[in-house]
C-alpha cells in the first residue's frame, strides 16, 4: 500500500495559506488564553485532591452544596472514571482548604455521608501538594521548558545552519502555544480534568521532542537535495525535499496517533489530558513541521542574501 | 551475510541480558499466580515456607511504581525555621524574629536555602554585626567569624537532616512496610514510599509524629483554684466594667481595662449573644472543683474560644508561676457531650524522653486498657527516682507532644526506673507510641509538603488500564505496518517486540520502577520506534523505484537514512534527560521508559532489521516486498 508516492503538491508556493491558518490559531490561541486563562492543577499552586468511591451514585451538585458548607470554600466536583472492584461511583474533589489532611479527608466523607447515607464513602486516591512544594515543582518545570528549549536549538544550530534551528524553534513555540490555546479553550467544556500539572508538562516537551523529530527528518531531506540538486531554485528543491518525506511524515505521523488515541481511550483518567495534549500535539506538530518550520528557512534563505551569493532564485 | 557475526552477537546478547533481568519478573508472575489460586492458610504455608526464594524474587523483579500497586508517597521537609530557632534558644530577640521571618520569604521565592538567606538578611541590615550574637557552641564563640558561624549551621542542618531520616527510617521499619523506599531529595527533603498501606492517617501521625515525651510536676492545687477564681471574677468584673464604662465613660483608671474588655464583650457577642450577660468564660468552661490539679473541663467545640480567652496575657498572668494549661487526651464526658479536662502543669519538664531505653505496649492486667511500659536509663532512674521521693501524694502529667496522657498520684519513690503511659484510646495508638518512642525523637519538626496515596483497588485499575493500552497500541501499529509495509512491516513487527523486550530488560537491569506514564512512555514509543523503520522503507521503496536491485536498494535504503534517524532521535532522547533531570517520580518513569525506548529501538530498527533483511536477501536469495 503507498500513501503519498511520487506527489507534487507545491507545499512551499502555499505557504501563505498556511501563514494565515497558524496566524488565524496563534491569535485565538492568545485571545483563549488572555480572556479565558489556563486552569492550573495543584501541582503548581497547592491544594488537595480526593478520589472518593462510593456505593451508590453520587449526584455531583448535591454533593458539591454538602462540601461547600462542611469545608466553608466551594470545592470543585467532578465525576471520576476509574472505580475500583466494588465501587459504585467515584467522585474527583478538590479543595484549596488548608488544614491537617485527615480532618478534610474526615469532613468530606461526613459531609457525603450525610447527604447520601447508604454510600459508604471512601477516599482511594489523595494527591496533597503543599504551597512551598508547589512552587518548586514550577520552577522545576520552566526550567525543563527552557532547557529543552535551548539545547533543541543548539543542536539543530550544531547539525544544520542557524536558518534551521530558527524554523525549528518557531515551529516549537507554535505547537506549544496552539495546544495551549486548545486546552484554554476547551477547559471546562471536556469530561475530563485538562488542568496544567506535571504530566501536561511532560506531555507538552514530548511534542516538542516529537514535533522536531518530524522536522528534523524533512531538513534533513533539504540538506542532501540542496547539494544534489545545485542549480534548481531553492523553492524548488525545498518543495521536492517536503514532497519525498511525506509519505514518511503521514506514516510515522498517523502510527504516533494511533497509539496515543488508544491511550486516550484505554489509559484511564490519570492519563487522560496527558494523552489529549499529545493528540493535539501530534496533528499541529505534523502541520507545523511542513508548514511552519520549512518555510521559515526559505523565508529566511531568501531575505539573508543567501539566494543571491549561491546563484539560486 | 560477512561482518553481521558481531551484530548477530550483539543482538543475541542483548536479548539474554534482557531475558536475564527479566526471568524474576517472570518468577513473581507465576508465584502471584500460583498464591492467588491456593486457600488462605496454604497460601501462609507456602509464603513461609518458601520465604527467601519469594523474597529474592520480589527483590529482583520489574519494580512497580505506587500508581500501579497503590500506596503512598509523602515528601517531608525538615523545619529549618525551627531548627534555627532552637540552636539561637534564649539569644533570641526580636531582630532575630524579623531576619527569620524575612529570610523564609525569600528562601521561597528564589528557591534558596534558609540559612544562605538568613545570613544573607541579617548581614544586609547591618554588615558589622556579629551573628555570633544568636548562636554558640563548643566551637562557636563570641569572636567566631560570621563565615565560621554559617559553617556551624549548615552543618547543624545536615545532621538534623540525616538525624531525621535515620529516625524516619526506624518508623518506618517498626510499622512494618514491604519494601519502603527512603530518600533524600535535595538538601532538606526527605521521599518515603510505603507500598500497599491502606490506612493513610496513621501513617502521617506516625512519620510527623516529634514523639516529645516529657515528665512534668503539676500546679499545687491549692494554688491552683485561687488563680482559676481570680481569672473567673477577672471576666464577671470586665463585664461589670463595661456596663460602668457604658454608664461613665470618663473614669481614667480603668481605660485599659476597658479596652480589654471591650474584646471580650465581642467575643461574648459572637459566640453567645448580645443580651446575654453571663461569664464568658463560664460559658465555655465548667471550673473544677478545690483541691485538683485539673482547671476545668471545656467542650470539644468550645475548645477555640477557651483558647482564645485564655490566651490574654493579663489572664496569663494571674495562673500559678511557671504553670501552664495543657488538655487531656482523653475526652471525659460520657454519652454525648465530649469534655476535655484541662491540666495545670509546670512550664519544664523534669524529664524527657530521650531517657527510655525501651518501650513496649501492653495491657492494664485489671482494666485491660492498652498501655505502654517504658524502662529508662540509669541517669533517667536516678533522677525518676528523686522526683517521685520528692512528690509523694502529688501528681505527676505524662505529656506526649504537649498533651497530657495520664497524670497519676505519686504513691512512693520510684526506683529501677520504670513508667507507664496509661489513658490510651487504641492498641494501634500504644502501638505508634512504642514505634515512635524506640525511634528517637525527630531534632526539628517535619512537615509534610506533599502526599500522593493511591488506593490499592485503583492500583488494579490503572495496572489494567496501562497494559490494555499497551496491548491495543501494540496490535494496531503491528497490523498497519503489515498492510502498509507487507514483508518489511512484518519484519519491522519482530523487531517492535524485540525492542519492547529491551525496554522491559533495561528497566530492569537498572532497577528503574514502571508506572502509568512510564507504561505511556513505552506506548509513545511504539508509535515512534516504527519511526526508524518506516524511514528507512521509504528510502528502500525510493531507491527501487530508481530501478536497482533489491539489495542495493536494501544498502541505499539503510544508508541513507541513518542521518535523519540519528538526528531526529537525539534531539528526543535530550528531551527525556532533561525530564529526567527537572521531573519528579511519574515524570522521571515516563522519561526513563522514552529514554530507554530510544536506545532499545535505534538498535532494533537498525541493527537487528538488517540482520534479517541480509539473512533473507543474501544468505537464502529470496525476496523481500516493501509494499
Amino acid at each position: 500500500m503507498r500513501i503519498f508516492e511520487n506527489t507534487n503538491y507545491n507545499l512551499v508556493g502555499s505557504r501563505k495559506r498556511g501563514y494565515i491558518l497558524s496566524g488565524i490559531l496563534i491569535l485565538l490561541s492568545i485571545g483563549a488564553i488572555l480572556t479565558r486563562g489556563l486552569e492550573v492543577g495543584i501541582d503548581f499552586r497547592g491544594g488537595m485532591e480526593f478520589v472518593v468511591e462510593s456505593d451508590e451514585v453520587l449526584e455531583v451538585t448535591q454533593v458539591r452544596a454538602a462540601l461547600t458548607s462542611v469545608l466553608e470554600t466551594s470545592p470543585e466536583v467532578k465525576t471520576y472514571s476509574d472505580v475500583g472492584a466494588g465501587g459504585q461511583d467515584a467522585l474527583l474533589i478538590r479543595t484549596a482548604s488548608e488544614g491537617e489532611t485527615t480532618e478534610i479527608q474526615l469532613l468530606i466523607i461526613q459531609g457525603i455521608s450525610d447527604v447520601f447515607p447508604e454510600s459508604n464513602p471512601r477516599v482511594i486516591k489523595t494527591d496533597i501538594v503543599g504551597p512551598r512544594f508547589a512552587e518548586d515543582l514550577k520552577r522545576g518545570s520552566f526550567y525543563a521548558v527552557l532547557g529543552s528549549l535551548l539545547v533543541i536549538f543548539l543542536y539543530v544550530m550544531l547539525r544544520f545552519e542557524w536558518r534551521f534551528g530558527l524554523g525549528a524553534v518557531a515551529a516549537l513555540f507554535h505547537d506549544v502555544l496552539i495546544t495551549l490555546g486548545v486546552f484554554s479553550l476547551l477547559q471546562g467544556i471536556m469530561p475530563f480534568s485538562m488542568q496544567i500539572d506535571q504530566a501536561i508538562i511532560a506531555a507538552f516537551l514530548t511534542i516538542v521532542g516529537y514535533s522536531l523529530n518530524d522536522t528534523v527528518v524533512i531538513f534533513d531531506r533539504i540538506r542532501e537535495y540542496t547539494n544534489l540538486f545545485k542549480t534548481e531554485p531553492y523553492k524548488t528543491v525545498v518543495n521536492r525535499s517536503v514532497n519525498t518525506t511525506l509519505s514518511r511524515t503521514f506514516v510515522t505521523s498517523g502510527t504516533t496517533l494511533l497509539v496515543v488515541a488508544t491511550l486516550f481511550m484505554f489509559g484511564g483518567e490519570v492519563l487522560r489530558g496527558f494523552s489529549f495534549a499529545l493528540i493535539i500535539g501530534i496533528i499541529i506538530g505534523t502541520y507545523s513541521s511542513v508548514f511552519v518550520a520549512t518555510p521559515v528557512v526559505v523565508e529566511l534563505y531568501h531575505r539573508s542574501g543567501l539566494a543571491k551569493k549561491a546563484g539560486r532564485r | 551475510m560477512q561482518g553481521n557475526g558481531f551484530k548477530v552477537g550483539a543482538v543475541v546478547f542483548f536479548l539474554a541480558l534482557s531475558a536475564w533481568y527479566l526471568f524474576p519478573s517472570f518468577q513473581g508472575l507465576s508465584l502471584n499466580n500460583r498464591l492467588e489460586g491456593m486457600g488462605q492458610e496454604e497460601r501462609v504455608d507456602y509464603e513461609r515456607e518458601n520465604y527467601s526464594r519469594i523474597e529474592s524474587i520480589k527483590e529482583k523483579s520489574l519494580n512497580l511504581g505506587l500508581d500501579l500497586q497503590g500506596g503512598m508517597h509523602v515528601t517531608m521537609e525538615v523545619g529549618l525555621r525551627e531548627l534555627l530557632v532552637q540552636l539561637a534558644g534564649e539569644r533570641r530577640d526580636d531582630m532575630f524574629d524579623q531576619v527569620l521571618v524575612a529570610a523564609d520569604a525569600r528562601a521561597e521565592i528564589e528557591g534558596i536555602s534558609l540559612i544562605d538567606a538568613f545570613v544573607e538578611e541579617f548581614e544586609g541590615r547591618d554588615p558589622d554585626a556579629s551573628l555570633s550574637r544568636y548562636f554558640r557552641s563548643e566551637e562557636i564563640t563570641r569572636r567566631s567569624s560570621n563565615a565560621e558561624v554559617t559553617d556551624y549551621l549548615r552543618t547543624e542542618a545536615a545532621e538534623a537532616m540525616q538525624r531525621a531520616m535515620q529516625v524516619i527510617r526506624n518508623r518506618v521499619d517498626r510499622y512494618g512496610v514491604t519494601e519502603p523506599s527512603i530518600q533524600t531529595q535535595g538538601s532538606r527533603r526527605i521521599v518515603v514510599e510505603l507500598p500497599g498501606i491502606d490506612d493513610p492517617e496513621r501513617v502521617r501521625r506516625l512519620l510527623k509524629g516529634t514523639a516529645r515525651l516529657e515528665f512534668r510536676l503539676m500546679a499545687d492545687p491549692g494554688e491552683l483554684n485561687s488563680s482559676l477564681q481570680r481569672i473567673i471574677s477577672y471576666y464577671e468584673v470586665d463585664v461589670a466594667a463595661e456596663a460602668d464604662s457604658v454608664e461613665t465613660p470618663a473614669e481614667e483608671d480603668t481605660s485599659e481595662e476597658a479596652d480589654t474588655s471591650f474584646d471580650v464583650s465581642q467575643l461574648l457577642a459572637e459566640t453567645e449573644g448580645l443580651d446575654d450577660v453571663g461569664n464568658p468564660l463560664l460559658d465555655v468552661l465548667i471550673p473544677a472543683g478545690q483541691g485538683s490539679v485539673v482547671f476545668g473541663e471545656v467542650s470539644v467545640q468550645d475548645t477555640a474560644t477557651f483558647n482564645s480567652l485564655m490566651a490574654d496575657p493579663e489572664v496569663q498572668a494571674m495562673l500559678p508561676r511557671d504553670i501552664e494549661l495543657l488538655y487531656d487526651a482523653n475526652p471525659s464526658g460520657t454519652g454525648g457531650a465530649e469534655y476535655y479536662p484541662v491540666l495545670a502543669v509546670n512550664v519544664n519538664a523534669e524529664l524527657t524522653g530521650d531517657v527510655i531505653t525501651d518501650a513496649r505496649a501492653d495491657f492494664d492486667q485489671t482494666t485491660n486498657q492498652p498501655l505502654v511500659d517504658m524502662e529508662m536509663n540509669s541517669e533517667g532512674a536516678r533522677v525518676w527516682s528523686r522526683i517521685t521521693g520528692a512528690n509523694v501524694g502529688k501528681n505527676v502529667a505524662i505529656v506526649l507532644d504537649r498533651v497530657v496522657y495520664s497524670y497519676p498520684t505519686v504513691i512512693g519513690q520510684i526506683s529501677g526506673g520504670r513508667s507507664q503511659i496509661t489513658g490510651l484510646a487504641s492498641q494501634e495508638e500504644s502501638d505508634d507510641i512504642v514505634t515512635v518512642l524506640k525511634s528517637g525523637a525527630l531534632p526539628a519538626p517535619v512537615e509534610i509538603v506533599e502526599e500522593r496515596t493511591v488506593g490499592p483497588s485503583l492500583g488494579i485499575v490503572a495496572r489494567k488500564s496501562g497494559f490494555t493500552s499497551l496491548l491495543v497500541g501494540l496490535s494496531i501499529v503491528a497490523l498497519f505496518m503489515i498492510i502498509y509495509y507487507r514483508g518489511g512491516g512484518m519484519v519491522a513487527d519482530l523487531a517492535l517486540i524485540i525492542n519492547i523486550i529491551f525496554i522491559l530488560g533495561i528497566l530492569a537491569g537498572f532497577n528503574a520502577t514502571l508506572t502509568l506514564p512510564g507504561i505511556a512512555g513505552i506506548v509513545l514509543t511504539i508509535g515512534m520506534a516504527v519511526d526508524a523503520n518506516v524511514l528507512i522503507f521509504e528510502r528502500v521503496r525510493e531507491e527501487q523505484s530508481t530501478g536497482k536491485t533489491l539489495k542495493a536498494s536494501i544498502d541505499g535504503g539503510y544508508g541513507k537514512a541513518l542521518s535523519a534517524i540519528v538526528d531526529a532521535n537525539i534531539t528526543t532522547f535530550f528531551v527525556g534527560i532533561i525530564l529526567y533531570s527537572f521531573g519528579v517520580g511519574p515524570i522521571q518513569g515516563f522519561a526513563v521508559t522514552l529514554m530507554a525506548g530510544i536506545l532499545a529501538s535505534l538498535f532494533s530498527a537498525i541493527v537487528f532489521t538488517r540482520i534479517i533483511f541480509d539473512y533473507v536477501v543474501i544468505g537464502r536469495r529470496g525476496a523481500v516486498g516493501f509494499g
